[in-house]
């Protein structure tokens, strides 16, 4: 709760610079301001407070609001450059701001009115930013196509709620639990209804296959650090939501959404590794290969056991970390080349030893290779899949994992065995210490997860 | 009685207008169709004793947001030429989709008039006093946060709208 009153009020603070013109001093106040939330928010640890019924701040939720608070600052630090422009530049960081209120929202929510609300919050600042860039075409293209089919797919996810308040009478995720419980052997058929409809919206917000169609394009479209904001914290807030939900709600009638989510974590897994492989565009790329993470996060999603909030919030962090490098990098490079070919990156690990040190840390942290945080995300998320008995699964996950070692790679030798003569790319400085934290975080996460995976 | 038979004519009148909306070819008719399918909704929310549903939904939906609707159609200025192609394909696969959605709903629905009442229905739920009960006391904080909801979409829209300094 705290987390949510600060960070709207500190979206609303923002935009009273333009009237009070302190528009200078906004970037660190916003900076010092999600510190100060990351610290009010830790102090909810522990205490298990609901409020008005309507959230609730369990361990569960600060663990997911504390890595949403990391990874926004290692965002902020990464898009300095996109809060320049003069004319609308309280308007980013106020929309910005209320996005991360909506996922602390989604993270927390106990009843189905604050889920809806927490996606919408989420969702139409990222519409609007996703088209930020005004005179490019490709990111008009982008919001629109973001807008029609994110309000399809919520059009979706509210005709679920209300079947399941017809059959249940309640929007209280407890009362839906006891629902189920009280009635375990006449649940009416518009129950079930409801919950595939859910599944179809959440599934659309996380982009599982097939419902992905809308993430390559927008993501390619969007400016580089709305991408970046949309792969980690959206995709971030998204599962968490998906996983209170299903896991928690709806786990003692998984037998009627268990077999779509396994032929869906299968399609995601596959689509996503191999329409990536044949990108040569590093965006949609990345794109496609979020597209497979999800995939790999519906598998703990799955699972649903004791060990699946413990892997979704590691996969989490270290996939948000991971992207959050790849995309500063490509940020960089594609700002000083003017495109985002695997080939401008050619040659970067002698002109920029830094950048291609880091962008190889965070791809071998993607694609799972032993000393970086990424391995221990997929360890546990196999870990947990294998426990509940899909093998089959994690078997179709552990191939779909090698073929996007391949794709991953095509980055890593065009950076250190291809040749090209480019002069060194200026970084700055906050830039510098993105980069330098996110490996950090790789490395240090990689060689002591225990860290994070004991949390919950 | 007659508000067994009202409900039968209100459900008859919304859904032939529903399928006018689709049916039509020209986008004008379409919205208008629209309209009073809202209208005919707006007279279920009468019967269901929810006045102040129904008269929101009148100026809201069938005033405000279909007039928004009808300029917007009227300023893209569209007619058959500009009508992009779909493939039989596209056409066929989309027939489908949607067919299947409505077996499901229609599956589920079969059953719905065995559904024990969870809770009793209380006939005044529609009234102003009640609605304002449960929203300013149950969902308090849901009607609070809703208004960043609305901040964040009028700051989008203003920074959409704007004219960038050069």
């Amino acid at each position: 709760m705290k987390a949510l009153i600060l960070l709207s009020s500190l979206g609303v603070i923002t935009l009273l610079a333009e009237i009070f013109s302190f528009k200078k001093l906004l970037y660190p106040l916003v900076l010092l301001g999600l510190i100060a939330t990351f610290v009010f928010n830790l102090s909810d640890w522990n205490t298990n407070m609901t409020y008005f019924k309507m959230m609730r701040f369990d361990n569960y939720a600060v663990a997911f609001t504390s890595v949403i608070l990391v990874v926004a600052f290692l965002w902020f630090l990464m898009s300095e450059s996109y809060f320049k422009e003069e004319t609308s530049l309280t308007d980013h960081y106020a929309l910005i701001l209320f996005a991360l209120a909506g996922s602390v929202i989604m993270v927390s929510y106990t009843n189905m009115a604050m889920l809806f609300l927490g996606i919408e919050i989420l969702s139409i600042p990222m519409y609007i930013l996703a088209g930020s860039k005004k005179n490019d075409l490709n990111s008009n293209e982008a919001a629109f196509k973001y807008l029609i089919m994110g309000a399809f797919a919520t059009g979706f996810l509210l005709f679920g709620i209300a079947l399941i308040y017809g059959a249940s009478g309640s929007f209280d995720l407890a009362e839906i639990k006891d629902y189920i419980t009280l009635h375990p052997a006449n649940i009416e058929p518009i129950f079930y209804t409801g919950i595939l409809l859910m599944l179809i919206g959440l599934a659309f917000k996380v982009s599982a296959a097939p419902f992905h169609f809308w993430a390559p394009d927008v993501y390619q479209g969007s400016p580089t650090v709305i991408t970046a904001f949309m792969a980690t914290i959206v995709k971030t807030a998204a599962f968490a939501a998906f996983l209170r939900l299903f896991n928690n709600c709806f786990a003692s009638v998984s037998v009627v959404w268990v077999n779509i989510v396994w032929v869906m974590a299968a399609l995601t897994l596959l689509i996503g590794n191999i329409t990536a492989v044949m990108q040569s565009n590093t965006k949609r790329m990345l794109a496609y290969s979020s597209v497979a993470h999800a995939g790999y996060m519906l598998l703990a999603l799955l699972a649903g056991n004791s060990y699946s909030s413990n892997a979704i919030l590691f996969y989490a962090a270290a996939y948000s970390i991971g992207s959050i490098g790849t995309f500063c990098v490509l940020f960089i490079v594609a700002g000083a080349k003017g495109n985002e070919d695997v080939e401008s990156f050619n040659g970067l690990g002698k002109s920029n030893p830094l950048l291609a040190f880091v962008m190889t840390a965070a791809l071998l942290s993607l694609a799972g290779i032993p000393p970086t945080a990424g391995f221990f995300a997929k360890y546990y998320i196999f870990t947990a899949a294998f426990q509940s008995g899909y093998t089959g699964l994690v078997l179709v996950a552990l191939l779909a994992s090698l073929v996007g070692v391949y794709y991953y790679f095509r980055i890593i030798i065009a950076m250190y065995f291809k040749e090209s003569n480019t002069e060194t790319i200026p970084v700055q400085l906050n830039h510098k210490l993105l980069l330098i934290a996110v490996a950090a975080a790789i490395i240090l996460l990689g060689l002591c997860p225990d860290f994070i995976i004991r949390l919950l | 009685m007659i508000t067994t038979y009202l409900f039968y004519f209100l459900s008859f009148l919304a859904i032939m207008f529903a399928l006018m909306v689709v049916l039509s070819k020209n986008p004008v008719h379409s919205v208008l169709y629209l309209v009073l399918a809202f209208f005919t909704i707006a007279g279920h929310y009468v019967l269901l004793n929810a006045q102040f549903l129904a008269a929101v939904h009148v100026i809201v939906y069938a005033g405000a947001i279909m007039v928004l609707f009808l300029f917007v159609i009227m300023l893209l200025n569209l007619n058959k030429e500009t009508e992009p192609h779909k493939s039989v394909w596209l056409k066929a696969s989309a027939a489908v989709a949607s067919g299947l959605l409505l077996v499901v709903l229609v599956g589920s629905l079969k059953g719905a008039e065995t559904i024990v009442q969870v809770n009793a229905f209380n006939p005044n739920i529609g009234l102003i006093e009640n609605l304002g009960q449960t929203l300013f006391h149950d969902f308090l904080l849901p009607f609070e946060v809703s208004s960043i909801l609305l901040l964040a979409a009028m700051v989008g829209a203003v920074m959409l709208g704007k004219r960038s300094i050069k």
